[in-house]
């Protein structure tokens, strides 16, 4: 069945996702490439080739390594806190309770609204005096805390960190919860007869079956931790100053409202390498634990 | 049942509607809140203190409602039924050839997934506009399906490699069955349990999508419900406005979460596909 004529009458399968694909999001990457030793404004067709003279400027500019610690910062808690919080409310849901739909749609529900829905209720949430957070304080009679939480250059990164872990921790929740479904029951009690305490029977009998799930989840919010735009957009306009630009948005706003199209392409291809660096690594590391795991 | 573990799960449903209550707090609030009139401005910390439908009503006419829950269903439907072919086609025969172009080709579909949507926007507006493709309200379309090509792709190979074994196109082979009566009569229809995922993952991030919604439509006739939100950006600095802010939020969520309640079993299901097959 397997002739070369067929095999290659099947590629053509692949066409059409292939033409979109090519078209629509590896060449502008090309392209990007090439935009970035430009001086290119997005609006005059005309542009100048000025060799590496964006990268050099990016350099030099506060706002690069500030977006660089903002999304790393960003990556290491959404992922870390994320996880291990999804993985605990997973594990209490894997008790024989009842109730476990009503529990699972409830932590599920946010990650059905929209980033911008989600920008709006949080930005409520956090308002100074009269948001949730202060007057819940004021009620309780804290008043003395600083209760603005978006406007603060030390407080706004972690505030939005918090609504991004609110919002997709749902899906991580799920996807726990089926791994945790498929550790053997009989495994669990073996283990209970031979004296392992609690902490050593999910160790080393219910985290080495959550293997895949662990690579799933944080694969997935490691590429969206690097990649954060929603919130800076919606919520805080990557200020106090520029104390919440990721580098996604510090690049978006470098293009369409400084209109340095040139410059943002090049900040683009550096946000492209520290991804895809550390994309790799955290596969790479994910790999080799779960087959020793 | 002892009276110790019926005591242990006594706590673990404390502690479980504890956690709920906290998660879902915020939300309770919207809801109460959009059941105020406009000028109802006591501390939304009180709930459920008036039940009247006048902010719904105002962020149902400000937001061109109807006209914007059209908008969302036509981008929704038309994208997520290109990516529902497109991925399965390229599945195929990516699943199916063991070869080194098959490999890079997995791979090379793969790898679109860490690159940011807002990165690739940069030359796309440009090559856009070269390639004569008018802007408007479908131009969306054309990335929604490349944005969703990457992960349904993967979902769809997964399956097919796991769950579709080349045997069962055998007999139709013999009789002389091209590859195409193949594909579409026989191991399309196998892969609906995957097509159900790919509709729910993609259709959820598509149907809430703002970004590329807001770069490309310009007319607010043609805005789906997360740009008809946009109107309302402002609005969350100002305790006067909150409650139709409020109603707006409701309103955008609510055909989603209808989708949800209806539909619960596929969306937990469709979630969980990818990674226990992994």
């Amino acid at each position: 069945m397997n002739s070369a004529v067929m095999k290659k009458t099947m590629y053509f399968f692949v066409l059409p996702a292939l033409v979109f694909y090519c078209i629509f999001w590896i060449f502008p990457i090309f392209k990007l490439f090439q935009y970035s030793v430009t001086d290119y404004n997005g609006y005059v067709q005309s542009f100048n080739y000025v060799g590496l003279d964006n990268f050099k400027q990016l350099f030099q500019e506060e706002v690069l390594s500030i977006s660089i610690k903002n999304t790393l910062i960003y990556t290491a808690i959404t992922v870390i806190l994320g996880n291990i919080i999804a993985l605990m409310i997973a594990v209490l849901l894997n008790a024989s309770i009842s109730g476990k739909a009503f529990y699972r749609s409830a932590f599920y529900i946010p990650t059905l609204f929209s980033a911008i829905v989600v920008g709006f209720i949080w930005s409520y949430v956090y308002m100074p005096q009269e948001g949730l957070i202060a007057s819940f304080l004021e009620k309780i009679g804290i008043t003395t805390w600083d209760t603005n939480f978006l406007g603060s250059y030390s407080k706004s990164l972690y505030s939005i960190i918090v609504v991004d872990i609110w919002k997709n921790i749902g899906t991580s929740v799920i996807i726990f919860l089926a791994g945790l479904q498929t550790v053997p029951h009989e495994l669990v009690e073996a283990g209970k007869i031979d004296g392992a305490g609690k902490w050593k029977l999910f160790r080393f009998i219910t985290l080495p079956m959550l293997a895949t799930s662990v690579t799933i989840n944080i694969t997935l919010s490691v590429i969206n931790g690097l990649k954060a735009f929603d919130f800076p957009f919606i919520m805080t306009n990557g200020g106090p100053g520029i104390s919440t630009n990721t580098l996604i948005f510090a690049m978006y706003k470098m293009a369409f409202t400084d209109q340095l199209f040139g410059k943002a392409a090049a900040l683009g291809i550096i946000s492209f390498a520290i991804i895809i660096v550390i994309t790799i690594l955290c596969v790479f590391t994910l790999n080799k634990k779960e087959v020793s795991a | 049942m002892t009276t110790g573990s019926l005591f242990k799960k006594l706590g673990t449903h404390v502690l479980l509607l504890a956690l709920v209550f906290v998660n879902l707090v915020p939300l309770i609030i919207v809801l109460s809140s959009s059941l105020r009139s406009p000028k109802n401005m006591t501390n939304p910390l009180n709930w459920f203190n008036e039940f009247t439908l006048e902010s719904f009503i105002s962020a149902y006419t400000r937001m061109n409602f109807p006209v914007a829950l059209w908008n969302s269903v036509v981008l929704t439907v038309i994208s997520v039924i290109f990516v529902v072919l497109f991925a399965a086609m390229a599945a195929y025969p990516i699943a199916r050839i063991r070869s080194k172009t098959s490999k890079f080709l997995y791979i090379f579909f793969l790898a679109g997934l860490v690159v940011p949507g807002q990165m690739v926007l940069i030359p796309i507006i440009q090559m856009i506009k070269g390639l004569g493709i008018p802007l408007g309200q479908y131009t969306p379309i054309l990335m929604f399906i490349t944005c969703s090509l990457p992960f349904s792709t993967f979902l769809y190979t997964g399956f097919i490699r796991s769950g579709v074994p080349e045997e069962i196109e055998e007999a139709a082979y013999i009789d002389g069955a091209g590859i195409f009566v193949r594909f579409w009569k026989m191991v399309f229809p196998l892969l609906l349990p995957v097509t159900v995922s790919v509709v729910i993952t993609q259709g959820v991030w598509i149907w809430n999508d703002y970004f590329f919604n807001m770069v490309f439509i310009t007319k607010s006739i043609d805005a789906p419900l997360p740009v008809a939100m946009l109107g309302f950006l402002g609005d969350q600095q100002n305790p006067a406005q909150w409650n139709v802010l409020f109603a707006a939020c409701i309103l955008c969520a609510l055909p989603l979460l209808l989708m949800f309640l209806a539909l619960q079993k596929y969306f937990v299901g469709g979630l969980t596909m990818g990674s226990v097959k992994g």
